[in-house]
């Protein structure tokens, strides 16, 4: 069992630094206003402002009674439903988005700061380094698409369509938001620092961590367009599946780190 | 006490470091000394337990440093690395913080404090580093390697770049932590830095060319001439001289002075005082002429194939 003493001073550090360089938060939170900003748009604003409810459209009644068992809300409720239940995966990229800068820098960027070795120089093992890395990067991205979130579900139960809020408090948002989402950052967040340490350059670590976004994104486009619908149990599949992925790149990172390299071949 | 048996490090095809073996013992300070990519700073990298060695050992206070002891023996060493390392947008303290709580200690404010004001910079201490002079960066790099009252210092080019009063400042700090017992290592390239500070200098070309104090590293190149200076012409008592010394030795008038190879210097210069002073000579000077340390650097590197 490794030891995880030194992490607490680590994400402090990682806390403080991010505290004193607040722009490397805006493209999260950026993310996050778009996040939102779409679907209320789409389900809410744009009917209101055309006169055309959603109901009128055949497809989206068609789809939306696919998605959803929720036979109590009216065509409007349900499409407006089934489009808040999409758009919740936009809050899986968020915390992705924002944190890949962070994370992609974080062992590139301290070697190039030439803060690495004297860290390294201290009793602070490879684990605790990483964590505190992956930490570092997860928590405050995850904090600000959490309070997206929260914006989010306190304006569908404000502006949707009677019992569409209610309908949204299900167990497959639940698994979305406190199983899906925090996995799937972490695995991003892990690989981008499992690269971070392999590779010697900033922009190298960022793009590579660029491709991570791809297959979120390939299930978004997948769910949006009805070829695939992630139930509760599938959801709690691909979630714990990636929980046990985040720990195998866990397992990967420490030991691909390559300290030795690090001190002595980047320049 | 911190020992290194037959280190070697091979990067690929290149020895970066061959066969290295010496000790720096307590109340002990050893110069590493060396031109550039002679080994120094991997030497210093392997004896922090940051690199291994391709063969050989490093043992510190007794106990082989190991991957497994690794992290419990880098508690005892505080190692300064080339460049200070300090994140920018923290403070002086905050960056220190961070360090006392990698390193475990309870007391961490009243250390930060102690450690600033060794340093004389405990009214920077709230200044973003970012914002610091190059030698107080230094200073705080130097406050961080302190921190937790290491036995073995590690000091890789510790004055490199600094101006004058910090250098002496960095001196005397030095000999303090000496005269409390620890082990010091600093690699330099100024050689008037290491004869001024260090115990023993260990000069580096790959492998270890020599290692002995200053005075005994001179004294190889040592030429045999003594040099008398005389009030007057020099050259009127090069007679008195060569009555006392025969015609085999050298006698040469150099300036105001006289040069003499002699053979046995301890025996035959009082004679030739006496001898000058009889002939009515005032002697002003009377020295046996010591190479600088620069001197012995270049002819060791010569003598080694280096380029110095």
């Amino acid at each position: 069992m490794p030891a995880t003493g030194h992490i607490r001073p680590l994400l402090a550090k990682e806390f403080l630094d991010l505290a004193r360089n607040k722009t490397a938060l805006v493209p999260v939170a950026i993310v996050t206003v778009l996040s939102l900003a779409l679907p209320f748009g789409i389900a809410i604003a744009i009917p209101a402002m055309t006169g055309h409810a959603l109901g009128e459209d055949s497809d989206l009644v068609r789809v939306s009674h696919m998605a959803s068992a929720a036979d109590t809300l009216s065509d409007d409720g349900r499409i407006q439903l089934f489009l808040f239940q999409q758009f919740l995966m936009m809050f899986l990229i968020t915390p992705v988005t924002g944190a890949m800068a962070l994370a992609s820098h974080a062992i590139v960027g301290e070697k190039q700061a030439r803060t690495l070795e004297p860290l390294l120089a201290t009793p602070l093992g490879t684990f605790e380094l990483l964590t505190a890395k992956v930490l570092g990067a997860l928590l405050p991205t995850m904090t600000i698409s959490g309070i997206g979130l929260g914006l989010y579900l306190a304006g569908i139960a404000l502006f949707a369509a009677p019992g569409v809020g209610a309908a949204m408090a299900d167990m497959r948002t639940f698994l979305l938001v406190a199983l899906v989402a925090p996995a799937s950052a972490l695995v991003s967040l892990q690989a981008a620092i499992l690269i971070s340490s392999r590779v010697n350059d900033a922009r190298t670590a960022q793009q590579f961590g660029a491709l991570i976004i791809i297959p979120l994104a390939g299930l978004m486009v997948a769910q949006f367009s009805g070829s695939v619908w992630l139930s509760s149990a599938a959801l709690a599949l691909i979630g714990l599946g990636l929980l046990a992925a985040w720990l195998a790149l866990t397992f990967v990172s420490v030991t691909l780190f390559d300290r030795e390299t690090i001190l002595t071949r980047w320049r | 006490m911190i020992a290194a048996r037959h280190l070697t490090r091979r990067f690929g095809p290149r020895t970066a470091v061959d066969d290295v073996t010496f000790e720096v013992g307590r109340s002990e300070i050893v110069a590493l000394l060396g031109p550039n990519g002679a080994g120094k700073t991997t030497t210093l990298r392997m004896l922090a337990g940051l690199i291994a060695p391709t063969s050989g050992s490093v043992a510190i206070g007794g106990v082989q440093l190991t991957r497994a002891n690794g992290a419990a023996l880098r508690m005892q060493i505080g190692f300064l690395t080339e460049a200070p390392g300090l994140w920018e947008r923290l403070t002086v303290r905050e960056n220190l913080r961070v360090y006392a709580g990698l390193y475990g200690l309870a007391d961490a404010d009243a250390r930060i404090d102690r450690v600033l004001e060794l340093f004389a910079i405990a009214d920077r201490g709230n200044a973003r580093t970012v914002e610091l002079s190059k030698g107080t960066r230094q200073k705080a790099a130097l406050a961080r390697t302190l921190l937790h009252d290491p036995t073995i210092l590690l000091l890789d080019e510790p004055t490199s770049g600094l101006d004058p009063e910090v250098t002496r400042s960095v001196r005397m700090l030095l000999d303090e932590r000496r005269a409390a017992g620890c082990s010091i290592l600093v690699s330099t390239h100024n050689l008037d830095e290491a004869e001024r500070l260090a115990d023993r200098v260990a000069v580096l070309d790959e492998r270890l060319v020599a290692i002995d104090d200053p005075a005994a590293l001179r004294a190889r190149l040592t030429t045999g001439r003594t040099i008398v200076r005389v009030a007057g012409d020099p050259s009127a008592y090069v007679d008195a001289i060569r009555s006392i010394v025969g015609p085999a030795v050298d006698v040469a008038v150099e300036r105001s002075a006289l040069a003499l190879q002699l053979p046995h210097p301890e025996r035959q210069t009082p004679a030739i005082v006496a001898a000058l002073v009889a002939a009515g000579a005032q002697v002003l000077e009377v020295r046996a002429e010591m190479p600088a340390l620069e001197d012995v650097y270049v002819h060791l590197m010569a003598a080694d194939g280096g380029g110095a």
